[in-house]
């Protein structure tokens, strides 16, 4: 499959690129490692006539353990015995991130806000064309939950959750100066599901920063998917707790793969916290968050099994962080 | 300013210098343009490995891989780690022990597993099977070409 023309920018420094984003507002993508964007450019899926490479922005680089740059590659943190001990969360979703290949070239930037997910969109042109485009590109239908507002595609990157339970922050830069958003606050969950992110126009993400209290949490993220060395997460849940002897001071939750977006459960955790998390309140939280995933059937599995496998996937997140768990 | 159209890398060991337009993907410059048709295309969507190749040493694939981002690099193909005349240790180890059938997917996995035979030259079965866990073959049922990457590894 050979790619539309586009014309290629090479900046070389963070100014330079948001000055070409500035330029070419509305008509360009960024390009990090490229293992989600060129798949979907080969399937003519809402190609635009700039592609601005962050290859060579060397701000973007490089990691440590508090801060990890957007083109961090995620093999990158794969190889990095220390940053993988203090976050079992994020190791355990990096290394099942696609395949080692796919790691070699995907970054964090790239993961955060990958394209969201359809059978019917992650298609070729001639079979979105003989079936009817949609909404997400092209079209003005949705086939999955018939209606015109609203896209269901889903989330389905596997490094949100685990940043989103460590407390991560987004450091952004764009026309308005430096801001930073906790990870969660990218993903504009009462939007209309084709736009991905709350990034405003030219907005880049230059990093994501990790708070010390994250390195005192037991953490863990636990994906189902169907080929274990190979596909997108049918659904991935993150948690992370601290505890003060067998009393849980700190306690988060997050899902992805089940929506459009990927969301925290504080109202579940937070009246858990000054106790042992018991196997009853586990299965009292893990009743909840089945009962509140909405998933659509537009992945492989069907959303009844993916709802009831959410409840399952919290009840061994949340006893795999407890003090003491083996797995 | 320099032609960004224009494309200077180390290919193979040698030097190259064309003129490529921005969206030549790097599978298909090899293939249609340099003849180097040793690397394979399978899917052409990041999912296969058929068409992995070395960019600085490391494992890359080819057809989600921009050819002008590989400017100034170091590209290798199969054809730069097959001797001159016969096979190297580890493509003799995949034709003794029956690990290459209709050998679409071989030259991935020679590239595949090279890279990881010269980080980690022996490596456990294991860690064998994580390194060419993004290679599908869908002739030999993985067993004889993991045998074959661990023979390469005791030969070395
Ligand atoms: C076979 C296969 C399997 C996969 N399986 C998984 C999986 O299991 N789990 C998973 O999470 N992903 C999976 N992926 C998707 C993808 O490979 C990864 O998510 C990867 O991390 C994406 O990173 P990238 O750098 O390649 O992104 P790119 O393709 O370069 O970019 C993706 C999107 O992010 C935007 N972007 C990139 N960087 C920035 C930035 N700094 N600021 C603003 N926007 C930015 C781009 O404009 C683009 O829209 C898979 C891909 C393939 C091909
Ligand atoms: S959920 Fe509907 S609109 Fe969105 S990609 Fe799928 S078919 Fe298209
Ligand atoms: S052809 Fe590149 S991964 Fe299949
Ligand atoms: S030998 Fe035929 S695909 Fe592997």
């Amino acid at each position: 499959m050979h790619l539309d023309p586009f014309e290629l920018h090479r900046p070389e420094s963070v100014d330079e690129t948001l000055e070409l984003a500035r330029r070419y507002a509305g008509s360009f993508d960024y390009l990090a490692g490229g293992t989600d964007l060129l798949p979907n450019y080969k399937m003519h899926l809402n190609l635009r006539p700039h592609l601005i490479a962050l290859e060579d922005v060397g701000e973007l680089r490089g990691h440590s353990l508090d801060r990890i740059g957007a083109m961090t590659r995620l093999a990158d943190l794969e190889r990095d015995p220390e940053f993988l001990r203090s976050y079992p969360a994020i190791a355990e979703a990096v290394r099942e991130v696609a395949t080692p290949l796919v790691r070699a070239s995907g970054t964090l930037g790239g993961n955060l806000f990958l394209e969201t997910r359809c059978f019917f969109f992650n298609q070729s042109y001639f079979w979105r064309q003989s079936l009817g485009f949609c909404m997400k590109a092209d079209g003005d239908q949705c086939h999955v939950v018939p209606q015109k507002e609203k896209c269901y595609a889903t989330f389905s990157g596997d490094l949100a959750p685990a940043l989103m339970v460590l407390d991560a922050e987004a450091e952004i830069r764009g026309p308005g100066g430096a801001r930073r958003v906790p990870i969660g606050e990218l993903y504009d969950g009462a939007g209309d599901g084709i736009r991905r992110t709350r990034l405003a126009p030219g907005e880049l993400l230059v990093a994501v920063h990790l708070p010390a209290s994250a390195r005192r949490r037991r953490s863990t993220y636990r994906k189902l998917r169907v080929r274990p060395s190979f596909d997108f997460p049918e659904l991935g849940v993150a948690a992370a707790g601290r505890w003060e002897g067998d009393r849980l001071e700190e306690l988060s939750l997050a899902a992805g793969g089940l929506e459009t977006y990927p969301r925290r459960f504080d109202a579940l955790t937070s009246p858990l916290l000054g106790a042992p998390l018991t196997d009853t309140k586990i299965e009292e939280v893990a009743s909840k968050l089945r009962g509140l995933v909405r998933p659509v059937h537009n992945t492989f599995l069907a959303p009844d099994y993916r709802k009831k496998m959410a409840g399952v996937f919290t009840r061994r997140a949340l006893a795999g962080i407890r003090p003491g768990a083996t797995a | 300013m320099s032609d960004p159209t224009r494309l200077r890398l180390t290919l193979n060991g040698h030097p190259l210098d064309v003129v490529c337009p921005p969206e030549r993907i790097l599978l298909d410059l090899l293939r249609e343009d340099l003849n180097l048709t040793g690397t394979k295309r399978g899917c052409d969507l990041g999912t296969c490995g058929c068409c992995t190749v070395l960019v600085d040493r490391r494992p890359v694939l080819s057809c989600l891989t921009l050819a002008l981002l590989a400017g100034g690099r170091e590209v290798t193909t199969i054809e730069g780690v097959t001797p001159a005349s016969g096979l190297s240790p580890l493509q003799k180890a995949f034709v003794d022990l029956g690990a290459t059938q209709c050998g679409f997917c071989t030259p991935g996995f020679i590239m595949t597993a090279g890279a990881l035979l010269r980080e980690n030259p022996h490596p456990s079965r294991g860690e064998i099977a994580s390194a060419v866990a993004g290679n599908l073959c869908r002739c030999t049922g993985y067993s004889k070409i993991l045998d074959a990457i661990e023979a390469a590894s005791r030969v070395a």
